[in-house]
């Protein structure tokens, strides 16, 4: 247990690295009923090669270190688990990828999350999977630990454009991944699919889609491609070695999706994911609803009440520590940063903001009446539109979303 | 970010460096009063620092010793550091001669203020560099002299290199300016060879000064220099009569009155003296406050026995080149204030030595705070804004030169514009006039084909040509200013490979079809983009404009509308699609701080931008619109 609490203000100042949450006191304030995390996101650092539009903080070539970073992992579990009040309703693997951990450390770290971890009678607990690296030892063994959802990244079926993203699998390898999760009975699951590679056309999106629909997943994700600063794939775009999907196909593609799942059966929920009914991920929802949660693991960024950081994004620091890790990029931000902030999460979501909800946001900080009036300009302008009682983009205004967003933050 | 026009390599700010000391004059026999003048690089500075060094009375070791301690000084004390004129002795047939050197003040390649330096002289030397041979500035500077009734002394220089035609450029001379090859001084400033033999010659060939005119005391202005701690240094030569500390004088233009307090002459560290006599050249201190209280050009005399007839001056000049200035960092919100208040004390100050050129505050909604200049031609703009950049320390953002038009209204009189966007209503105007200048070309004769191709697609008209030597040759043309401040030097220079030369002089104005283009973004005029040029080439210019508003102009959530305009007339069109996908794809835990920033500076940066017709303009498109092609 941490002996050496402080409460520091953080005000909208970023604080030096190398201090833990121990240390800057958000691990106290874990004692107020109401910062209490509703999820928790665990970050496993670890793939077998690196896509070239991935900017997410993972290690190649660094299996030798996995043994110990679960030891690392479950000590950090274990001492917040020591905090948490009330049950955790969702819990999130990601990566990197997780599935690429030993079958043995899983099973260490699943026995620390149900031993340290209160968790919910019905929560989601979601692990993140490769589909080269999904095992039916694995998968048995996820599946009687509380897993219940896998989220599989196949990105494309299609190898020139795997290729294009420099992702290392074979497409047949989903459906496997797909049939090994249900027969350890795991059923919820999503599929990640990338539209807009380099030389994609709207046909070979079709078909993407086609296939993932037939594979009949409870939820699928579509990205359009972001190039990431600092990746690969943006600096060949840079040398014009490859080019961009330009911006009206892009647009096609998007409504397209849009059309294809909802006669498949599926229904938007956030620009970018598309659930069957009941379905949606809980844990994303956490995100957008601007909820509490905790985080663990190298990389990750936890929110309580308004208070965001990152624990530090390096293996080496995060083995290092005794307790808790070091911690980076914390921010509380003023009330019109919140409000702000709450905007652009809220309207990802297909259904909107609650009218009630928004009125209340509008009511903080010093900025209501101006955001009332870019509401009011963007709802005459038809990208947003009021039902009886939400806010929300409409078709055209979901494909422009950061032209409103960048008006109203 | 910075739209300057293209840059002159002929031109140069360093002030001479004048390297002589020369102490104990006595009252002079012999005065002789002249300028050097030459085309750029061909050795004016260095052939000056050689004479006063060839003329001193101390060691060159000495000299230089002594120039450097004085200058110091004048640095620490922020005093300017420059001498207009310079008094020097030299021995020649057992006689002591005063040479007063007329420096060419600041930059020698205006003949505006070449002709000040000339008007104050009664010869000048002609240096022609004797590996280039006479070029377009030679011409026009000889001329210049040639129409003072200057006597010239052409010197060849540079004589001691290997490449050196000294003969042939003689011969150049004779043929271009009739001064014949019996009369050229051979000499190099930098071995010190023909010197002695310069000097000799201007104390025989140039005419002594003339007698006075009258009783009363005339001294004409060539020059004048702001100095922090005396106020106005005026230089000026004295015609008739003389002046001594403590009288009082009128600037017989002015009106103005001021009382001496001190005088003397750069030997070439300033030698006070209690008084300057018939013909002699220095400078005068009287607690003149500001230079606008002194006008190159007008004549002193005294204010209790005044003359009756000022010199004859020389006209004003005028300006006939425009642009505007902005601070090129402004600094988000607050910052802004500052940047301007740097720029405009940058200005003053720099006013305080260069009256010639105008400006005024403007703001544009687009640039912000800023001043439009008007200068009196293409190089004197470029010297000002490296003038104000290097030492008023503030970094400029120029826009695209303009010319002056004469406004020819239905009621008879004529305004004067600098801007297209203060054309007066149309329905009103009966004509549009631009200035017309002569420019004078001289380049190898090969190129002249290619150069009268260009001066004929600009508008120009062919008036003569002539054969300098079997090589090269001089081509006279008539073309408006305006096609010329674009990128003709530039043209010039890469269709010669270098070695074409020119020089322009305004003639006048003259009407011609021109008109006016506005800009309409997303169908409302925008007047900061309009443009003033002729009928002909207005369809191509629109074009070029609108394409690079294209470029510059983001992507709205609406189609935007680019269009040129003469009146009610649509001459060019370009659309801005919509856009149609603008979307952060992913936003989960770890991406909400980062999106979050992003969103904040791209709202930022909206605000930042001009808003016309709900379309955003960037300042970039402005400036871009604004380069040269
Ligand atoms: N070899 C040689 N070089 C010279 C001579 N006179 C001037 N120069 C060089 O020519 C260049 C231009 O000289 P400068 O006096 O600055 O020319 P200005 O622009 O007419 O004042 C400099 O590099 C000088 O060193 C000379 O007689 N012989
Ligand atoms: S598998 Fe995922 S985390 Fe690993 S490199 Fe690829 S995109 Fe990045
Ligand atoms: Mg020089």
């Amino acid at each position: 247990m941490p002996t050496h609490l402080t409460t520091l203000s953080i005000n909208g100042q970023q604080s030096s690295a190398y201090k833990s949450t121990a240390d800057l006191g958000i691990v106290r304030e874990l004692y107020s009923p109401d910062a209490s995390p509703a999820g928790a996101y665990i970050h496993i650092p670890f793939c077998f090669h690196k896509c070239h539009y991935c900017d997410f903080y993972s290690l190649v070539e660094n299996r030798g270190r996995e043994a110990a970073f679960v030891a690392r992992l479950v000590d950090e579990l274990r001492i917040i688990g020591g905090y948490l009040k009330q049950p955790l309703r969702t819990i999130f693997f990601g990566g990197g990828t997780p599935t690429l951990l030993e079958t043995s450390l899983w099973q260490d770290l699943l026995r620390a999350i149900n031993q340290h971890l209160p968790i919910a009678q019905n929560a989601e607990i979601t692990v993140e999977a490769n589909p080269e690296t999904v095992r039916p030892d694995l998968m048995d063994l996820l599946a009687k630990g509380g897993i219940n959802r896998i989220s599989i990244g196949a990105q494309s079926f299609q190898p020139d454009h795997l290729k294009a993203l420099e992702r290392w699998h074979d497409p047949e390898n989903v459906k496997r991944a797909i049939v090994l999760a249900q027969e350890s009975g795991i059923t919820n699951i999503n599929i990640d699919l990338i539209f807009a590679i380099p030389g994609q056309t709207l046909n070979d999106w079709l078909t993407d889609l086609d296939t993932a629909i037939s594979l009949s997943p409870s939820h699928l994700s579509c990205y359009g491609l972001t190039y990431e600063p600092n990746t690969p794939l943006t600096e060949k775009l840079r040398q014009g070695r490859i080019i961009r999907v330009d911006e009206d196909l892009e647009a096609e593609m998007y409504e397209a999706t849009r059309k294809k799942l909802t006669e498949a059966g599926y229904e938007q929920y956030e620009i970018s994911n598309w659930a069957k009914p009941h379905y949606q991920c809980q844990h994303n929802l956490m995100y957008w609803n601007n909820k509490n949660w905790w985080a663990f693991g190298p990389s990750a960024s936890g929110h309580i009440n308004g208070l965001r950081w990152k624990n530090v994004p390096h293996l080496g620091e995060y083995l290092k520590a005794t307790d808790l890790p070091s911690i980076i990029d914390v921010e509380k931000l003023d009330e019109d940063g919140q409000v702000g902030e709450a905007l652009m999460l809220g309207l990802r979501l297909t259904q909107g903001i609650k009218l009630i909800d928004l009125d209340a946001l509008l009511l903080k900080g010093k900025q209501g009446k101006e955001r009332l009036c870019v509401i009011d300009q963007h709802t005459q302008s038809g990208l947003l539109e009021k039902t009886a009682d939400r806010i929300r983009f409409t078709a055209k205004g979901q494909l422009l979303a950061d032209s409103v967003l960048s008006d109203l933050i | 970010m910075k739209a300057t026009m293209h840059s002159f390599p002929y031109f140069r700010t360093q002030p001479s460096r004048l390297t002589a000391y020369s102490s104990g004059l006595k009252t002079p026999l012999h005065i002789r009063n002249f300028s050097i003048i030459a085309h750029i690089d061909h050795g004016k500075s260095t052939l000056a620092d050689r004479l006063l060094q060839m003329t001193e009375a101390v060691s060159e070791r000495d000299a230089k010793e002594q120039l450097l301690d004085s200058m110091d000084l004048e640095r620490e004390r922020g005093i300017t550091i420059k001498a207009s004129a310079v008094t020097v002795t030299h021995e020649y047939k057992g006689e002591t001669y005063q040479l007063n050197f007329i420096d060419t003040p600041g930059h020698v390649d205006f003949t505006y203020e070449v002709s000040r330096a000339l008007t104050a002289c009664e010869g000048a030397l002609l240096v022609v560099d004797a590996t280039q041979g006479v070029e377009a500035q030679t011409v026009a500077n000889a001329y210049l002299a040639i129409n003072n009734d200057l006597e010239l002394i052409p010197v060849i220089n540079k004589i001691d290199l290997p490449t050196a035609r000294p003969e042939d450029v003689a011969m150049e001379i004779e043929q271009v300016l009739g001064l014949s090859t019996d009369d050229c001084i051979y000499c190099s400033a930098k071995t010190g060879e023909g010197i002695m033999e310069m000097l000799d010659c201007i104390c025989e060939k140039l005419p002594p000064p003339r007698k006075s005119e009258v009783k009363e005391t005339r001294a004409l202005i060539f020059d004048s220099h702001y100095d922090d701690y005396r106020g106005v240094v005026v230089y000026i030569r004295i015609f008739d009569g003389s002046l001594t500390v403590g009288d009082k004088v009128r600037m017989m233009g002015t009106g103005r009155t001021f009382t001496i307090t001190e005088l003397g002459r750069y030997t070439p560290t300033q030698t006070k003296s209690k008084t300057l006599g018939h013909a002699e050249v220095g400078y005068m201190v009287a607690a003149i406050k500001s230079l606008e209280d002194v006008r190159v050009g007008d004549t002193i005399t005294l204010d209790t026995n005044p003359a009756n007839e000022a010199l004859p001056g020389y006209e004003e000049p005028m300006q006939v080149v425009f642009c505007e200035f902005y601070p090129a960092t402004q600094t988000e919100d607050s910052g802004k204030k500052g940047d301007y208040e740097t720029l405009r004390d940058a200005i003053n100050k720099l006013h305080l030595n260069d009256a010639s050129f105008t400006y005024e505050p403007i703001h544009s909604e687009a640039l912000g705070f800023g001043f439009r200049c008007g200068f009196l031609g293409l190089l004197h703009m470029e010297i000002v804004q490296e003038r104000l950049e290097r030492e008023g320390g503030v970094e400029i953002v120029q826009t695209a030169p303009t010319v002056s038009y004469q406004i020819e209204l239905r009621d008879g009189t004529l305004v004067e514009i600098h801007n297209p966007a203060d054309l007066p209503d149309l329905s009103n105007v009966v004509s549009i006039r631009e200035p017309i200048v002569k420019l004078e070309i001289i380049c190898p004769t090969e190129n002249i084909g290619d150069l009268m191709k260009l001066c004929d697609g600009r508008r120009g008209t062919y008036k003569s040509q002539q054969f300098i030597s079997q090589t090269r040759q001089i081509l006279d043309y008539e073309l408006p200013l305006a096609e010329i401040i674009y990128d003709f030097y530039d043209k010039l220079k890469s269709i010669t490979r270098g070695y074409g030369t020119m020089d322009y002089e305004i003639t006048g104005y003259r009407a011609d079809r021109l008109v006016k283009v506005n800009i309409l973004v997303n169908n409302q005029p925008v007047e900061a983009l309009s443009i003033i040029c002729h009928r002909d080439i207005a369809e191509k210019r629109s074009r070029l404009i609108l394409q690079k508003l294209r470029k510059q102009i983001a992507r709205h959530q609406f189609e935007i509308p680019l269009q040129a305009a003469i009146g009610g007339k649509i001459i060019a069109r370009e659309t801005i699609k919509g856009v149609r996908k603008n979307v952060t794809a992913k936003c989960y835990g770890g991406d909400i701080s980062r999106k979050r920033k992003l969103l904040e500076k791209q709202k930022r940066g909206k605000k930042r931008m001009k808003t016309v017709g709900s379309v955003n303009i960037p300042q970039e498109a402005f400036l871009a619109v604004l380069e040269q092609e």
